[in-house]
């Protein structure tokens, strides 16, 4: 009976919240909340941690002594889920974080949901704050509010390899009609080698091709877009990477072939290093920025980086900027620099890491001929995941469709998408 | 111990399944028709009533419905194949000494064990371009299973099968185990070979069994994610292995789309359900009761 | 004659099943020399034990793996336990609605589960405020929601289980004066404890592998997530560490494996219990 009656009760609850629950937006403590207590921080896990851990540690240990009374609690969440915990963090306050690291292409889907704190404020009373460029800058603002730091940068560049070149007697590319020949003639004298790896998955090597050109995300269909592009696609066939290997190739995958020696040419990021080490290529290659269509200049790379944010929801909001300047100051970029290989957004710290290594320089150089981004637009995310420009490219490396279809198909879905 | 409705038996379940079924599936039909994304769940702004648009969207999409018809085609595939190994290898198991035997539960019962994820990324690796074991012992150096729609779609099946023919294997195995010895050797006296065995004593026999293993296999067929979506990257090459599950997931879930994905939800059980119908419908008109 | 013919072919097919669990261990203990390799060997002479080492360096492995096995023994406890009560519900007794309680409870398994985990989400949310224990961030919550999902399925297979007991058995049970308690316990639980055994493989499964639950439900409380959680920082086909991966989701399939090996004899011999309906 004692059952019945409390599933009975249990099925009224049920009825009564008829409407979807939705979590009332909650507010910040305006005075800044406790200067005590446990500061919860989420980091993003990596295959191997243990470098980035030790730096952080000593981070915190840093933060704890300067604050006494507190206490850092510090979860690694997993890339791959950290959509499902940031919903979660914003749907159910009593379970979120105080700081936060993200990756800036989230930015406008956290941002909409309205899940960050306006850290604007933060950065313009911090000392170390005027070392941002406004390039990193824009990859955490959102409609004019800065919601996040930046703390680290990836940017990529063409990495060739030195033996091939020199064997054959070719010099690094100054222009893309000069890659294209080059990656050519890799080709057919060494029918074995792919003259560069591009890969029709690998959206932010594709895209350089399409900004240099003057053309961008949200006008793909302009005939600058597609002038771009087909830049790009070209390099998709026979003579250099066939479609029936190039087509569905991801980022990852480009990496694996220039790593392997399969490929002569990559297009590969900074934190790509360790992996072409672990290759065949190690000791044999060398990075120049990739270059864009008029002879010396160098086409503009994505922006990719991850950022450090304050939560909205933050009981502890003074607190958690005390935090976040730490682990985002130059000391810590550096440190990080050197465990990680992660860039450093902060100038000074740049300049820093660039004098102790030279193979840094193409990527910096490629950050000062100016970067860009993806639209900060919260359908951005559906552009992403609805994998619009990878199906874009595929569709004319394959044959399955000509540039102008493909460029149309898409940019309709990328103006339905950001709406 | 028949009578009247045996409600303490059944109110456990019930009220389990009401809390974690009735509950949020009333709620998915109301999210179906609602404009909700992530800025509505977490209160930043208001919901409001869309009426069908939801619906709308998802049927004026053109490739909803190509992505549908792969769907139930490959599923189809995945049912049929998974119950000829399943069946075929069950029969087999009961005609071979007791060494092959526990050798073939046994690795049946592994591939059974392993996580989705897991043997999609190492069928993946033994198929890749470059680095996979069959190319390189086949020689066809360079060979993309994926760049083919069919290929493709077919050594995806192909792990479906790998990793649910060993439930209808040991589940149909022991069915025959459990069917009286007098009545096979009778059959074999009157001598019916094996496949007249098999259709006229077997699976009669085995009709319960099939029944919840058929509904099973379609549910799961139709619903197959995680092979598509790790072998394939995503939908293969400009999306042609797309299955339905994973189109939904890309469309809406990915990108918080709720009222989308909730409508997504909505259609595809009411497919599943109408198939299951059918189906159970049919066995009853061939005289097999609920 | 016929029998070495299909003894051959079995053994054959057992190989071919086997063989992508051996590559995947194998995989897991080569030196990274020999992954990315374009001519790959079926053995290795130099096995490492490094990838194992990097995947078990996971902070609190130990927790992780103690809580994915206490969330997959209770699910199958419970979800057995509720699914006899049903099975024996709709096979021996006959009222109004059973035919439609029995596609109802397929329905379940038929909507994508990401559709339903927003609502989910907030029923746990709701919940965990009026019954600690099981609201978010609990492995309680795990526990309920793999309860519910295995359950549909545990009380169909056991249908055909408690239906294969001869009725007689009971009835002349209930004339000799047991009570009803007694011929569940005492009658029809001994002979359907086989098909337990049998559903039981299916629950764990379901339990052990599960992500989206767990990644969903357990959003801060670091000390309550589960194995395949943590182990999933590996899974990313992108970074190439094929190492990783294999080590990982080796360390997945054993506990697995074991379950099966121990649950093995009564699963063979339960299953054929569904038959005789």
């Amino acid at each position: 009976m004692k059952v019945r009656l409390a599933a009975t009760a249990a099925l009224a609850l049920a009825l009564t919240a008829c409407a979807p629950s939705t979590s009332s937006p909650s507010s910040t403590p305006s005075d800044g909340g406790a200067k005590t207590g446990t500061l919860k921080v989420w980091l993003f896990d990596e295959p191997n941690r243990a470098p980035k851990e030790k730096v952080v540690n000593q981070a915190i240990a840093e933060f704890t002594a300067a604050h006494p009374g507190t206490k850092v609690d510090l979860q690694y969440i997993a890339v791959e889920t950290r959509s499902e915990k940031f919903k979660g963090a914003f749907n159910d306050p009593a379970g979120a974080p105080d700081v936060v690291e993200y990756g800036n292409t989230d930015l406008p889907e956290y941002a909409a949901a309205g899940g960050l704190a306006d850290v604007g404020p933060i950065v313009a009373n911090w000392a170390e704050g005027s070392g941002l460029s406004a390039d990193a800058k824009a990859t955490a603002t959102y409609q004019g509010t800065l919601l996040g730091v930046p703390w680290y940068l990836g940017v990529r560049a063409l990495f060739y390899r030195t033996d091939i070149f020199s064997s054959l007697g070719l010099k690094a590319p100054t222009s893309i009609a000069e890659l294209t020949t080059d990656a050519h003639t890799i080709r057919s004298r060494q029918p074995s080698l792919y003259g560069i790896a591009v890969g029709g998955q690998y959206t932010y090597a594709a895209m350089p091709f399409v900004w240099d050109a003057g053309g961008d995300i949200t006008s793909i269909n302009s005939p600058q877009s597609r002038a771009g592009l087909k830049a790009y696609t070209d390099l998709i066939a026979p003579d250099n990477c066939p479609p029936q290997n190039c087509a569905d190739l991801t980022g990852g995958k480009t990496v694996d072939l220039f790593a392997s020696g399969k490929a002569a040419m990559g297009i590969l990021g900074n934190f790509n290093r360790a992996a072409v080490d672990a290759g065949v290529a190690k000791g044999k290659y060398a990075v120049v920025p990739l270059p864009g269509s008029k002879p010396g200049s160098i086409a503009p790379a994505f922006a990719g980086g991850n950022n450090l944010g304050i939560m909205r929801n933050s009981r502890r909001p003074a607190l958690a900027a005390d935090f976040l300047t730490l682990l985002a100051g130059q000391k810590y970029q550096t440190a990080m620099y050197d465990a990680m290989g992660n860039l450093p957004t902060l100038k000074p710290a740049g300049d820093a890491v660039a004098a102790k290594d030279p193979f840094l320089k193409p990527f910096l150089d490629a950050i000062a001929a100016g970067t860009r981004f993806v639209p900060l637009n919260p359908g951005w995310g559906k552009v992403d995941s609805g994998a619009v420009l990878p199906t874009m490219i595929e569709k004319v490396a394959t044959g399955k469709a000509t540039v102008d279809q493909a460029t149309d198909e898409a940019a309709a879905q990328i103006k339905a998408d950001l709406g | 111990m028949a009578g009247r409705t045996p409600l303490w038996l059944l109110l456990p379940a019930v009220v389990v399944l009401g809390a974690l079924f009735g509950y949020p599936m009333w709620q998915l039909g109301l999210l179906s028709v609602l404009d909700f994304r992530q800025a509505q769940v977490s209160g930043g702004q208001p919901t409001h009533f869309v009426g069908g648009a939801n619906y709308g969207t998802l049927f004026g999409n053109g490739q909803f419905w190509s992505v549908l018809v792969a769907t139930v085609v490959f599923a189809a595939a995945c049912v049929v194949a998974t119950m000829v190994v399943g069946a075929g290898l069950a029969v087999l198991l009961t005609r071979v000494s007791r060494v092959p035997r526990l050798l073939l539960s046994l690795a049946a019962m592994a591939a059974w064990a392993v996580p989705a994820i897991s043997g999609s990324t190492v069928w993946a690796f033994l198929f890749d371009t470059d680095l996979g074991l069959v190319d390189q012992v086949l020689g066809l150096h360079g060979y993309n299973w994926f760049y083919d729609r069919y290929t493709g779609f077919a050594l995806v099946g192909a792990v479906v099968v790998w990793h649910s023919f060993p439930f209808v294997m040991v589940t149909l195995y022991a069915g025959i185990e459990a069917i009286p010895k007098s009545i096979l050797e009778a059959a074999s006296i009157d001598g019916a070979g094996t496949w007249r065995t098999f259709w006229r004593i077997m699976v009669p026999a085995l009709r319960p069994v099939l029944t919840i293993v058929v509904i099973q296999s379609i549910i799961w067929d139709f619903k197959v994610f995680t092979q598509i979506y790790v072998m394939t990257r995503g939908g293969g090459l400009a999306g042609q292995n797309l299955t339905l599950n994973v189109w939904a997931y890309q469309q809406a879930f990915a990108s918080s789309e709720y009222g989308l994905g909730a409508a997504i939800g909505v259609v595809m059980t009411v497919i599943l359900l109408v198939v299951t119908l059918f189906y159970l419908r049919a066995l009853r008109r061939s005289g097999e009761p609920l | 004659m016929k029998t070495r013919f299909l003894n051959a072919v079995a053994v054959l097919i057992a190989l071919v099943v086997i063989f992508p669990i051996y590559w995947m261990v194998l995989v897991a203990v080569k030196p990274p020399g020999e992954i990315q390799s374009l001519h790959q060997r079926p053995w290795t002479v130099r096995p490492s034990l490094a990838a194992f080492r990097r995947v078990l360096t996971a902070d609190d492995f130990g927790r992780y793996l103690l809580n994915s096995v206490l969330v997959a023994l209770v699910v199958v406890v419970l979800s057995g336990l509720l699914a006899f009560l049903a099975a024996v519900a709709v096979t021996r007794f006959r009222f109004r609605f059973r035919a439609t309680m029995l596609v109802l409870f397929l329905v379940a398994q038929m909507v994508p589960v990401e559709a339903l985990t927003i609502p989910l989400f907030f029923l746990f949310r709701d919940l965990g405020a009026t019954v600690p224990g099981i609201g978010l961030n609990t492995l309680g919550s795990l526990i309920v929601v793999h309860t519910g999902f295995t359950l549909p399925f545990a009380i169909w297979m056991l249908r055909g289980f408690v239906a294969a007991v001869p009725s007689e058995l009971d009835e002349a049970a209930q004339l000799d004066g047991a009570s009803q308690f007694t011929i569940l316990w005492r009658i029809l639980f001994p002979l359907v404890a086989p098909g337990l055994a049998a559903t039981s493989v299916f629950s764990f499964i379901a339990a052990w592998n599960d992500f989206l639950f767990a990644r969903t439900f357990i959003i801060s409380a670091t000390g309550n997530q589960t194995l395949p959680m943590a182990l999933l920082v590996f899974f990313k086909p992108d970074e190439n560490d094929w190492g990783g991966i294999m080590a990982a989701s080796t360390l997945m399939t054993v506990p697995v494996l074991v379950f099966f090996l121990l649950v093995r004899r009564r699963l063979v011999a339960g299953l054929g219990g569904a038959v005789k309906d």
